[in-house]
């Protein structure tokens, strides 16, 4: 496990040198050695911003039909990912790619599945609100029924004039897009079995995980993708995995035909919580999820006891505490009364 | 409870309003008529007409018949207060409401949707778990279906989120 340690430590030391800017404001509640996400120097941390993100975290208003918030996809005892392979917009629209959860997405470096372009929290909202392809929220075109929605509200009138002062509490896109930005931001993931583990905490994980992470960082080398502190490189990758539908991935937003058929290396953080897995949610299983990495050499020699132990090391990286923290869950009161 | 909007090619008219080219398509789909209805679900194609309460007080002029399909008039979100916070409130601009139905006879009930909207099924005041979800069969019409584990007694049924004012609805015991 000398190896993991090397890792860690490698990967806090990265994480502490790229930080970008971090809010005086806002207090982080981070295991040692790990450095807050960076924030956009326009949207610093502040409490009252992230108090009003989680209540439009969980606002339906936010479509056209008001059927479907951020959460409607992101239910919290999922990780805030789905269980459903993928989900139709308000319009019924079939969805495309899998719900994936979002456990530290304050450090992805570019978000969604297959578009190196969106590098930010903010800039990702525009996808599921304004986006066409497919719709799911539906609100293209719609903008300024959301300012009005939203500003005919006396509370969320008043908690945006607390969060943006310096733009007199406008509500719009910029601020809707901030605030949820903010509250993803607080969506902290490292308690787990692993991090205790590498702590020093030996029982922390129990043999076939233990098993499991020597494969994971050793033989079956999925480190090699899977890296860093939250078991991605940020980077775009093929896979030579039958597809129900064609779908060209990074291609699809570069138009370079080697793009064609990458698709981000998710995180793996609360995996067990996840499923269905792959950007296609065709894999309704882990076992079936590493199967799917078949072209990948490390990974054709795993027998099934291998992948057992994978799974299980898998599962030492769920964060119970994440699935129950109140202060991501769906909130119950509003500037001080009751839903 | 967990339950989800599935993906499903289904039927037309009690569908949310669909893009012109997936209509299309589902028409196309569906254009040999409705579905083979299993056995359960043999009321859904005859339905009466009912009105949702908006609070629990009025859930004495709401109640369903298990195995009875209705046309269910919704209330604006605004205008409900739900036993219980639904998990997955729907905006001002959405419909809901309550219904009362009971159970004489353990077992697992289905409710069938012709929406994606939200549902809750409260014993008293707290939310009975839901054991699976998914969509009805194809071309019939329903869109949603989520099934729950029941003892006698008399229960809620909560709806929320819906985009339409009206939704088709129908409660029925698995064989």
């Amino acid at each position: 496990m000398r190896r993991i340690a090397r890792v860690s430590l490698a990967v806090a030391a990265a994480a502490l040198a790229t930080a970008a800017v971090h809010s005086s404001q806002w207090r982080w509640h981070l295991p040692t050695r790990i450095a807050p996400p960076s924030v956009p120097a326009d949207n610093p941390m502040t409490a009252a911003k992230v108090e009003l993100g989680r209540q439009l975290f969980y606002e339906a208003d936010l479509s056209i039909n008001g059927t479907m918030s951020c959460g409607t996809c992101h239910s919290q005892k999922h990780a805030f990912a789905d269980d459903n392979r993928t989900r139709p917009g308000v319009h019924g629209d079939p969805g495309r790619r899998n719900v994936p959860g979002l456990a530290n997405v304050g450090y992805a470096a570019t978000l969604t599945w297959a578009d190196p372009s969106l590098t930010s929290l903010e800039m990702q909202v525009a996808v599921p609100v304004l986006g066409e392809h497919p719709v799911e929220m539906g609100m293209r075109g719609k903008e300024a029924e959301i300012t009005r929605r939203l500003a005919n509200d006396p509370c969320y009138a008043r908690m945006f004039r607390t969060a943006f002062p310096e733009v007199n509490g406008a509500i719009d896109m910029s601020t809707v897009a901030k605030a949820l930005a903010a509250f993803q931001r607080t969506m902290i993931a490292f308690d787990t079995p692993f991090d205790r583990f590498r702590q020093g905490r030996a029982g922390a994980m129990m043999p076939a995980a233990r098993r499991g992470a020597d494969l994971f960082f050793g033989r079956a080398d999925c480190a090699s993708c899977h890296s860093g502190p939250n078991f991605t490189d940020d980077g775009f990758h093929v896979l030579d995995v039958p597809m129900r539908s064609v779908d060209r991935g990074v291609g699809e937003v570069t138009g370079i035909a080697s793009d064609n058929g990458k698709f981000r290396t998710p995180g793996l953080r609360n995996v067990t919580l996840t499923k269905p897995y792959m950007h296609d949610g065709e894999s309704p299983t882990l076992i079936d999820a590493i199967r799917r990495h078949r072209s990948v050499a490390s990974i054709q020699g795993l027998s099934d006891t291998d992948t057992a132990d994978l799974v299980a090391f898998l599962g030492a990286l769920t964060d119970q505490h994440f699935i129950t923290e109140p202060q991501f869950a769906l909130p119950m009161k509003a500037c001080g009364k009751k839903l | 409870m967990r339950h989800g909007l599935v993906a499903a090619l289904v039927g037309i008219a009690l569908m949310t309003p669909l893009s012109g080219a997936r209509a299309q398509q589902d028409g196309q789909a569906c254009a040999g008529g409705p579905a083979t209805m299993p056995t359960e679900l043999a009321g859904w194609s005859s339905r009466r007409q009912i009105t949702a309460a908006s609070n629990a007080s009025g859930l004495g002029t709401a109640t369903l018949g298990i195995g009875s399909a209705v046309d269910a008039a919704l209330k604006s979100t605004g205008e409900v207060r739900y036993v219980m916070r639904p998990e997955k409130p729907g905006g001002s601009v959405s419909y809901g409401g309550l219904f009362a139905f009971s159970v004489d006879q353990p077992g697992t009930y289905r409710v069938a949707l012709g929406s994606g909207a939200w549902i809750d099924v409260l014993r008293g005041k707290n939310a009975v778990a839901s054991t699976a979800h998914g969509h009805g069969p194809d071309c019939s019409g329903i869109r949603k279906m989520v099934d729950f584990p029941l003892t006698p007694g008399r229960y809620t049924l909560q709806i929320a989120a819906n985009g339409e004012p009206a939704v088709s609805l129908m409660i029925a015991r698995l064989p």
